[in-house]
């Protein structure tokens, strides 16, 4: 964690004085490539494929939304699933329970129930997290957030009238965006897109905003930023909020993109997803997340295809070979390549 | 009305008392320098002035208003600004990125979500005048951690000045510089004027006895005597506080300048 040059980001802006803007190079060249090809890759892969990259996106999107928090404010949170799985139950319970049908109105209802419950779950959290200004201990606000996710793991289990218990919620239809407009399984591929791409965009503009700045003076050197007048607890809570609402989204399209929502999406074992893309894609990078969402997806299905039995060993060899492989993440590695790239075709 | 009004204010540390009932003014525009040997609580009243620490008991008064519980923030917003004994900078980010978010934390824009702050021309202008004024704009792309001990102590104080306060709490602006750089940062103070009051820590005397008008000495968290800078030179106690005395007077303080 210590070398947070935020490639990506930080220099999104560049002074003028440079011939080309490294915005221009560093993420907009590659996010509008990326976008290509995922637009047009429905066209020559196999649906099953275009499944997995659905699911590429969405935890790419989970990823990023952890690394809010993680990566610019220096909040690590064990419990991010807590809002993957509160999205996700929130959509399945307003369709199946309560019988909404629009996606829209399930959306944004799901978003705001996220932020509520962010809202309230923030304010016990950031008492153990640096109250002090960097004098307190992290692990308690760690253990504070595993807790969180795991409450609502049994509160899931628990109310099993609303959330079908321990075996979860089935069939949650495909999204209905109204006008008799359907959206079949190969739709909710470009559906996905949209939803990701747009969310991509709000959380580039918020890390890069004033208030993003701030929160990457909170994870440098909170007393100071406190000296300097900012309120630092309302930027950590707001940023928690922010995190949570994105992550909901992920959680959204994850019910959607898998007609199912269980208990353990909302615990550590969805948790340790988020925190692994984050690990592996380099928390210093915006898009890192992404890339390792790419990877771990499809080590994933392999692991499913060939080895059903081993996951949890897989799982835990992918934290481990990422420390020792590239302990800085992917997405450091791609930057550095992309920026040899640039620099020897220019 | 004086600027500053410390009222008996304490700090205990369990047993320990760090602070104890130290009481005294600072006018506008006047320049203070808080001295004392290792130990003697200088620190500890500081971040009891500035808010990062609370008193046992006590009040302090900031343009006659209490502010005793108010928060950090709060007080630099009311015009107070602290500099800090070891550096304290975002040494990840650019000396630019350091002035830009040392400016806006009393900006009203420093909620702002949408804009890029980057490209915010009125903290721009506002950074360059601030960096130009410590003769850092042209290392302005250097990553902080990668700048010179003195350069750092230098953006430092930059940031200590980015919320225009009216009062500036340094803490040891000169430690750890050359004899040199510390004469520059000696002139920079004073360069302040009159606009800025200012309450200093030091153990360089030649920067208390150059920017001083008056002088508080602490010891065992009591305000051993205050007066000018020629008192003070002349001061039997407090040539015994630095130096010990013969008579057991002082026995342990063994502190150095």
């Amino acid at each position: 964690m210590a070398d947070i040059t935020k490639g990506v980001a930080v220099d999104a802006t560049a002074p003028a004085s440079r011939r080309v803007p490294r915005s221009l190079v560093e993420v907009v060249a590659p996010v509008a490539v990326i976008a290509v090809i995922i637009l047009v890759l429905p066209l020559f892969i196999p649906s099953f494929v275009s499944s997995l990259v659905t699911k590429m996106m969405i935890y790419g999107l989970f990823g990023m939304s952890l690394n809010i928090i993680w990566g610019y404010a220096g909040i690590p949170s064990f419990g991010h699933a807590a809002f993957f799985g509160v999205g996700g139950y929130a959509t399945g319970i307003l369709i199946l329970k309560v019988g909404i049908s629009s996606f829209w109105i399930n959306f944004l209802l799901a978003v705001a129930v996220a932020a509520v419950i962010a809202a309230i779950l923030g304010v016990p959290a950031f008492r153990v997290f640096g109250v002090g200004a960097g004098n307190t201990n992290p692990i308690y606000f760690l253990l504070a957030t595993i807790a969180f996710g795991e409450l609502l793991s049994r509160m899931a289990i628990a109310l099993r009238p609303l959330t079908g218990g321990s075996t979860g919620l089935a069939g949650i239809p495909e999204p209905d965006l109204g006008l008799g407009f359907r959206i079949t399984s190969g739709r909710l591929y470009y559906l996905t897109f949209i939803v990701v791409a747009v969310c991509l965009y709000l959380m580039y503009r918020v890390v890069n905003s004033h208030f993003g700045y701030a929160l990457r003076g909170i994870h440098d050197n909170e007393k100071r930023m406190q000296a300097l007048g900012y309120n630092t607890w309302l930027y950590k809570y707001t940023s928690w909020i922010i995190a949570g609402v994105f992550g909901a989204v992920a959680g959204i399209m994850f019910a959607y993109f898998g007609s199912v929502m269980a208990p353990n999406s909302l615990a550590m074992s969805t948790s340790d997803i988020s925190f692994l893309l984050v690990i592996m894609g380099s928390s210093t990078t915006f898009l890192g997340p992404l890339v390792a969402s790419v990877v771990y997806v499809g080590i994933e299905y392999l692991a499913s295809v060939y080895l059903p039995d081993r996951w949890p060993i897989i799982f835990g060899a992918l934290f481990v070979f990422t420390i020792m492989v590239t302990p800085q993440g992917l997405g450091v590695e791609i930057l550095k390549g992309w920026r040899r790239l640039v620099r020897g075709a220019s | 009305m004086a600027l500053l009004e410390v009222e008996n204010i304490s700090v205990h540390f369990g047993g320990l008392a760090a602070v104890s009932n130290v009481s005294f003014n600072i006018e506008p525009g006047e320049r203070l320098a808080l001295i004392g040997p290792n130990g003697a609580g200088k620190t500890t009243l500081f971040n009891l002035l500035t808010g990062q620490l609370k008193p046992s008991s006590g009040k302090v008064l900031f343009k006659g208003q209490d502010i005793t519980h108010a928060s950090v923030f709060a007080r630099t917003h009311m015009g107070m600004a602290r500099s800090f004994q070891i550096v304290s900078l975002f040494s990840y980010q650019s000396v630019l990125v350091n002035a830009l978010i040392g400016l806006q934390g009393i900006h009203k824009s420093r909620y702002g979500l949408v804009k890029y702050m980057l490209r915010d021309q009125e903290l721009q202008a506002a950074a360059r005048e601030l960096l130009e004024s410590v003769e850092l704009w042209d290392l302005r792309d250097e990553i902080v951690s990668s700048l010179a001990y003195g350069q750092q102590r230098k953006l430092e104080i930059a940031l200590s000045l980015a919320s225009k306060p009216e009062l500036l709490l340094l803490d040891e602006p000169s430690c750890g510089l050359t004899t040199s750089e510390s004469a520059d940062i000696t002139t920079r103070i004073k360069e302040l004027g009159s606009r800025i009051t200012v309450l200093m820590i030091a153990h360089d005397m030649d920067l208390v006895f150059g920017v001083a008008e008056r002088v508080i000495v602490l010891h065992y968290g009591r305000i051993a005597c205050e007066g000018t800078c020629e008192e003070i030179r002349t001061d039997q106690l407090v040539k015994d506080i630095y130096m010990g005395s013969r008579k057991g007077l002082t026995a342990g303080s063994g502190g150095k300048l």
